[in-house]
């Protein structure tokens, strides 16, 4: 039987009144790769700040391997997870010293942690810099450092805010290599926040969105809060009305499926009800398809194959049109 | 300009005969002043990060109290302990005036809000993100502040190079609580007051090269701790 890592009930977090994060009931099992997806300002970080127990929530209960974390016992499980911030800071000392903090926090006799941090410096490749001080590395070279400290602790659970978006691009496929063997070993649980949808899913066992604070469990790209009105059928993300069929109840979130929007030049004559002129701003390559990125008022991505991209001739900048069925939308909640 | 010459060259053979009248009154100063900022540190520190890290009404009016301290005049200082520790004043019993501790206690108050008022600007300054990091790192509450002080160990050091600074230049407190005994309570300020008014030019002007010399010391000492640190 899998043991659940966090057990996660009524969990929430207001900031000025306002729930930034707001669970009913959610498990991340042991040994799990998990990845939370979600746009600037959905509640990914301080969800994260909550797994690793560097915040106190306004409410519910936290389970961490079985047992209920409470605001005094808060400190204790803090150890057991590693935690590596979007921005990490190094101490104003040398890299090997920002290494073994931790453990020496934690009274490792200076033998073992000596042993310990030479073992991820080389794993790491950090040997050059290990006696250089902190103001002397580059940003690059600084996330690796601070990766390594928190790996330095061989923690239960590692949690990673937006590991991807800010490492270099050299580091971030080593970094995929590295998180990838430690899932091999299925001894820790790995938690990460991304904006990237199709590398979380790559990476992760399980891909979850976190939208205004709520988790979906579902993976969903296209995701988009908003106001539906019933009299209009019309749903305002605040930027854009996308047209859906009457829906039974109030509308909060909806999704569309990527590879139901189609690509044109022109705007369609069809029964598509959704049409949006826009601009390509971002095109990638994954495997056999591509994902284009569409700035309609709202950003849209859109998958189409290789040939039919070539058909299209389009490139970054391009103009163009996009169009999806009312049944391509999937309510959210 | 002949006798200030002579005067000069007069000093710098004292000071090169290692005289052991200038050289006591030079120990006493350093001694005083040293025990005045380890007392004003030691307390201002934990203080100050206190002070920085919590919220409390009247903060704000009681860093603007310690701004004005940091300028207080050394002699209304001098003036008040005197009030305090003379025989009549409410302290008296404990027969402390003209006595190094009452030299070592005026010069806290003269130095507490200079060490206070910087330790809490360089808690104010430093990194947000030194605690949250420590926080990760799995450090308690104590270990969070040791680590706190340890990346903020320039700003404190500058505080404590300013706090002596101020205490072993300052003549009102010495003069005033101190009373210029010699052999006992005499620093280098105050024998530069009373050696000048007797004539003894070249006496004070020796203490004078001294002092200026105890002070380039000091910031030498500190710009290679930077250097070493950085």
């Amino acid at each position: 039987m899998t043991t659940a890592a966090y057990e996660i009930d009524r969990l929430s977090f207001k900031y000025h009144d306002t729930d930034i994060v707001d669970i009913d009931h959610y498990l991340i099992n042991e040994g799990e790769t998990l990845a939370l997806v979600g746009p600037n300002g959905s509640g990914k970080s301080t969800l994260l700040n909550l797994l690793s127990f560097l915040s106190v929530p306004a409410a519910g209960e936290v389970r961490f391997f079985g047992e209920i974390v409470r605001q005094n016992t808060q400190p204790d499980f803090r150890r057991r997870v590693g935690y590596l911030q979007q921005h990490p800071y190094l101490f104003n000392t040398t890299v090997i010293e920002n290494i073994e903090l931790g453990l020496k926090l934690r009274n490792v006799n200076r033998q073992l942690r000596h042993a310990r941090a030479q073992n991820i410096i080389e794993q790491l490749n950090l040997g050059m810099l290990a006696n250089k001080r902190a103001h002397e590395l580059s940003g690059g070279e600084i996330q690796k450092v601070a990766l390594a400290r928190a790996l330095v602790l061989e923690p239960e659970v590692l949690i990673f805010d937006e590991p991807f978006t800010y490492l270099d691009k050299s580091f971030a496929s080593e970094f995929e290599k590295l998180l990838l063997s430690i899932q091999e070993n299925r001894t820790q649980t790995i938690i990460f926040s991304s904006h990237d949808h199709l590398r979380a899913q790559l990476i992760a066992d399980r891909v979850c969105c976190i939208h205004h604070g709520k988790l979906i469990e579902e993976s969903h790209v296209n995701l988009f809060h908003g106001k539906y009105s019933r009299e209009q059928g019309i749903f305002y993300t605040g930027n854009i009305n996308i047209k859906i069929s009457e829906v039974p109840d109030d509308v909060d979130i909806i999704a569309i499926e990527p590879t139901q929007i189609v690509l044109s030049m022109t705007e369609l004559d069809s029964s598509m009800r959704n049409r949006f002129r826009g601009e390509i701003v971002a095109l990638n390559a994954r495997n056999d398809h591509i994902e284009v990125t569409v700035h309609t008022g709202e950003k849209f991505q859109v998958i189409i194959t290789r040939s039919a991209l070539d058909e299209l001739a389009v490139t970054i900048g391009s103009p163009v049109w996009i169009s999806f069925k009312s049944s391509a939308i999937r309510i959210l909640s | 300009m002949n006798y200030f010459a002579q005067s000069f060259a007069d000093a710098i053979q004292l000071i090169l005969k290692l005289d052991y009248e200038l050289y006591f009154v030079v120990w006493t100063s350093l001694k005083i002043s040293l025990l005045s900022v380890i007392i004003a540190s030691v307390l201002c520190m934990p203080l100050g990060l206190l002070i920085a890290s919590s919220k409390f009404p009247g903060k704000a009016i009681l860093q603007s109290i310690l701004n004005t301290l940091m300028a207080l005049p050394t002699v209304v200082v001098g003036l008040l302990m005197f009030g305090l520790l003379g025989r009549q004043g409410p302290l008296g019993a404990w027969g402390l005036l003209y006595t190094q501790t009452a030299i070592v206690m005026g010069q806290c108050i003269l130095i507490i809000p200079i060490v206070l008022n910087m330790v809490i600007s360089a808690a104010n300054t430093a990194d947000p993100r030194v605690r949250s990091t420590s926080i990760a790192l799995g450090a308690d509450r104590f270990q969070q502040n040791l680590i706190f002080i340890n990346e903020v160990r320039f700003a404190m050091l500058a505080a404590i190079v300013a706090a002596f600074g101020r205490a072993i230049g300052e003549v009102g407190v010495a003069m005033m609580l101190g009373g210029n005994i010699q052999g006992f309570t005499r620093t280098m300020t105050t024998a530069i007051a009373l050696e000048t008014s007797k004539g003894e030019f070249e006496f004070a002007l020796a203490l004078g090269v001294l002092l200026l010399l105890v002070a380039f010391i000091v910031n030498v000492f500190l710009e290679k701790f930077q250097i070493l640190n950085k």
